[in-house]
């Protein structure tokens, strides 16, 4: 992890922290709208606390960028993009297409592609058999576990149904 | 002469020494799984015991309980990802001497504390249950506001450099614990239309997507190892844990007191103890800048207060009939339907039972030592060992199943792989995520205490009196104060060489 600081070392603007303070404020101004339309004080009372701290401590870090400058605690993000969103990508989509095609088989092919995703060793035969079959049996041996152990009713998938 | 000591014996049966054995272990599997609580392992279990005897079923219940306690440890030590809410303060430490190469002495330390504070809860629970109980009336809605707002000053501490920052996260994750049907006054908030946001974040999903999925998506992005690896087997690093032990032998003792006093006050539950544990851990700490970088004492002052709520939370249950923790309240539904009446007088008309079952506890504490030292050993040993290429699918793949289980709900899945996308998003520009995880955890009893307070207040026509006037509620008060200023205060009065900041010290 590194620390992104601007020339000579001195803290940078901290323009994400900036950036992100103000989508907190946005965050909150929605919040805030919702609440108006709750009758009861019970019901909004504590969250219009929140807010309202939310949108104070934002801005005070906007203008404490503004002014001082910020940025000391930025971590860049080495390594590759394309994994990241790969392995985010595929739990979604697995997760998505569970109610679709159950349980199991998106399990299967949420592992093999994560597993594709998360090999940076060469694929020898050895692995090319193994690997797979060890993300199978795991995925299968979770399956009983909740399904038939523990009694969680996983999706069956509409699509067998 | 301890009370109860003639069903010491009873408790000693082959029978119930395999129970305890065995519901260790199976509770320690089950808690080290992320997604998977004690509240869940006890109730899975639950159905076993309605044949057994009263004595037996509860010593079954209490050590799978206890086991799942601690098993939370490991993959709050090894993956970032508290197994149980109970462990969240684990990370903290944990996860940083894990990256540094300590994972085996922290997952030892652990085990060590969880038994410290197990058997302290349970000698609690076999020496002072009626008085103690008392501890539970005593504590109203105000009071409850205010132990949450002392888990919230944690956020000090754990701001990772911008106080600011952390109070911005802290508030989003109050915000989060808000969005659903209001458990007082049943509005919906927050839901913008949607129906998946009915049931609310639920708070297991979201932690294990806050703490594990940044993990993932950084351990998918390089081919670095995930962890450091000695050059040579180090065993379990008794010595060293023991050593520790010695060293933090009062954070040890005032972190399980903490996590008994927690345990009793019903609703609570380990996640609070040991965040209350690991802030005044901190705060009594000569090094309170080590904490959150792999300090020592933060795991074993969070894992001694989770273990004593066990023995903690049974007090309650067993002489009020109000459950202390959430497991708590499956096991007192077990007992009902044994037909164990709880109450005051449990103690005198059905002894053999509640000292056998004690007895039974304190046994299963004992044998968390050697089952959690070996269990633990092989826990750390796949972990460091197991390929980067299966190890990323198998954890990934066990938060999905995980927050699946919790409510049966796909839209928990979802729900925690944004929060985490989310968390990683806003961490890496020094948003940390456990401001939000307190914040979340935190925020529903501190709205129902501080709107219940208010409420009353209001009726009575004296708010202040309402929130400041009560000698616990101050009580509090001045601990959250202490916590939040006495590393200002004595900063101020501790000379530095060159004057410049140390090392974690805020910038804010």
């Amino acid at each position: 992890m590194s620390t992104e600081r601007g020339p000579e070392g001195a803290p940078g603007r901290d323009l994400p922290g900036t950036i992100i303070a103000a989508a907190f404020i946005l965050l909150g101004a929605v919040f805030w709208w919702d609440t108006t339309d709750m009758s009861d004080p019970d019901s909004y009372v504590f969250p219009r606390t929140v807010i309202a701290l939310m949108i104070g401590a934002s801005l005070l870090l906007i203008l404490r960028n503004l002014v001082h400058g910020g940025g000391r605690h930025h971590r860049s993000a080495e390594g590759s993009w394309p994994r990241r969103l790969g392995l985010v990508a595929a739990m979604l989509l697995g997760a998505l297409a569970m109610p679709l095609v159950g349980f199991l088989p998106a399990g299967v092919a949420v592992f093999l592609a994560i597993l594709a995703l998360a090999m940076y060793d060469p694929w020898t035969p050895y692995r090319r058999l193994v690997f797979p079959l060890v993300g199978l049996a795991i995925v299968v041996g979770f399956h009983v576990l909740f399904s038939e152990v523990l009694r969680v009713p996983l999706p069956v998938g509409s699509l067998f149904e | 002469m301890l009370p109860g000591i003639d069903y010491f014996a009873a408790a000693l049966t082959p029978f119930n020494i395999a129970l305890a054995l065995g519901g260790v272990v199976a509770g320690t599997i089950v808690g080290s799984l992320p997604g998977l609580t004690a509240t869940m392992a006890v109730a899975v279990l639950v159905p076993l015991t309605f044949a057994m005897e009263p004595a037996s079923a509860l010593i079954l219940m209490g050590a799978i309980y206890t086991g799942a306690i601690y098993g939370g440890a490991y993959s709050a030590v090894l993956l970032n990802t508290p197994g149980t809410p109970s462990a969240i303060a684990t990370t903290f430490d944990g996860y940083p001497m894990a990256k540094r190469g300590d994972g085996d002495l922290a997952i030892t330390a652990a085990c060590l504390a969880s038994v410290v504070g197990g058997l302290v809860g349970a000698l609690a629970l076999l020496l002072l249950a009626p008085p103690l109980a008392e501890v539970a009336l005593a504590f109203g809605p105000v009071e409850y506001f205010w132990l949450a707002i002392f888990g919230l000053s944690l956020i000090a501490a754990l701001s990772e450099g911008s106080l600011l920052k952390g109070l911005i996260g802290g508030c989003f994750g109050l915000l989060l614990s808000t969005i659903g049907v209001a458990e007082i006054s049943s509005d919906v908030r927050f839901t913008f239309g949607s129906r998946t946001l009915l049931g609310g974040i639920e708070v297991v999903s979201a932690l294990i997507g806050l703490y594990c999925i940044p993990v993932l998506i950084d351990m998918v992005a390089t081919p670095d190892r995930h962890l450091q690896v000695a050059a040579t087997p180090r065993g379990f690093r008794l010595p060293e844990a023991l050593a520790a032990a010695w060293r933090g032998k009062f954070n040890l003792l005032r972190s399980s007191v903490i996590g008994t006093l927690v345990g009793i006050l019903p609703g609570a539950g380990g996640s609070i103890a040991g965040l209350v544990a690991y802030s005044e851990a901190r705060r009594a700490s000569k090094h309170p800048e080590r904490f959150g970088k792999g300090e020592i004492d933060g795991v074993q002052a969070t894992e001694a207060a989770n273990n004593a709520t066990v023995g903690g939370g049974f007090i309650p249950t067993l002489v009020l009939g109000i459950p202390g923790t959430p497991p708590d309240a499956v096991i007192l539904g077990a007992l009902l339907v044994q037909g164990v009446r709880t109450g005051p007088n449990l103690f005198t008309e059905q002894g053999s039972i509640v000292y056998t079952f004690i007895y039974g506890l304190l046994l299963a504490t004992v044998l968390m030592l050697p089952a959690g030292l070996v269990i633990g050993r092989y826990a750390y040993r796949f972990i460091v060992t197991v390929p980067k290429a299966l190890l990323v699918p198998t954890v990934a793949f066990m938060t999905v199943i995980g927050s699946y289980a919790i409510r049966n709900s796909i839209s928990d899945v979802v729900v925690m792989i944004v929060l985490g996308v989310l968390g990683w998003g806003v961490g890496r520009f020094g948003f940390a995520v456990s401001p939000i995880v307190l914040g979340l955890i935190l925020g529903a009893i501190a709205e129902q205490g501080f709107v219940q307070a208010w409420t009353i207040g209001a009726a009575v026509g004296d708010l202040p009196g309402m929130f400041f006037g009560r000698p616990i509620s101050l009580g509090i008060v001045a601990l959250t104060l202490l916590s939040l200023f006495y590393p200002l205060v004595r900063a101020r009065f501790m000379k530095r060489p060159n004057g410049a900041p140390g090392e974690g010290d805020y910038v804010d």
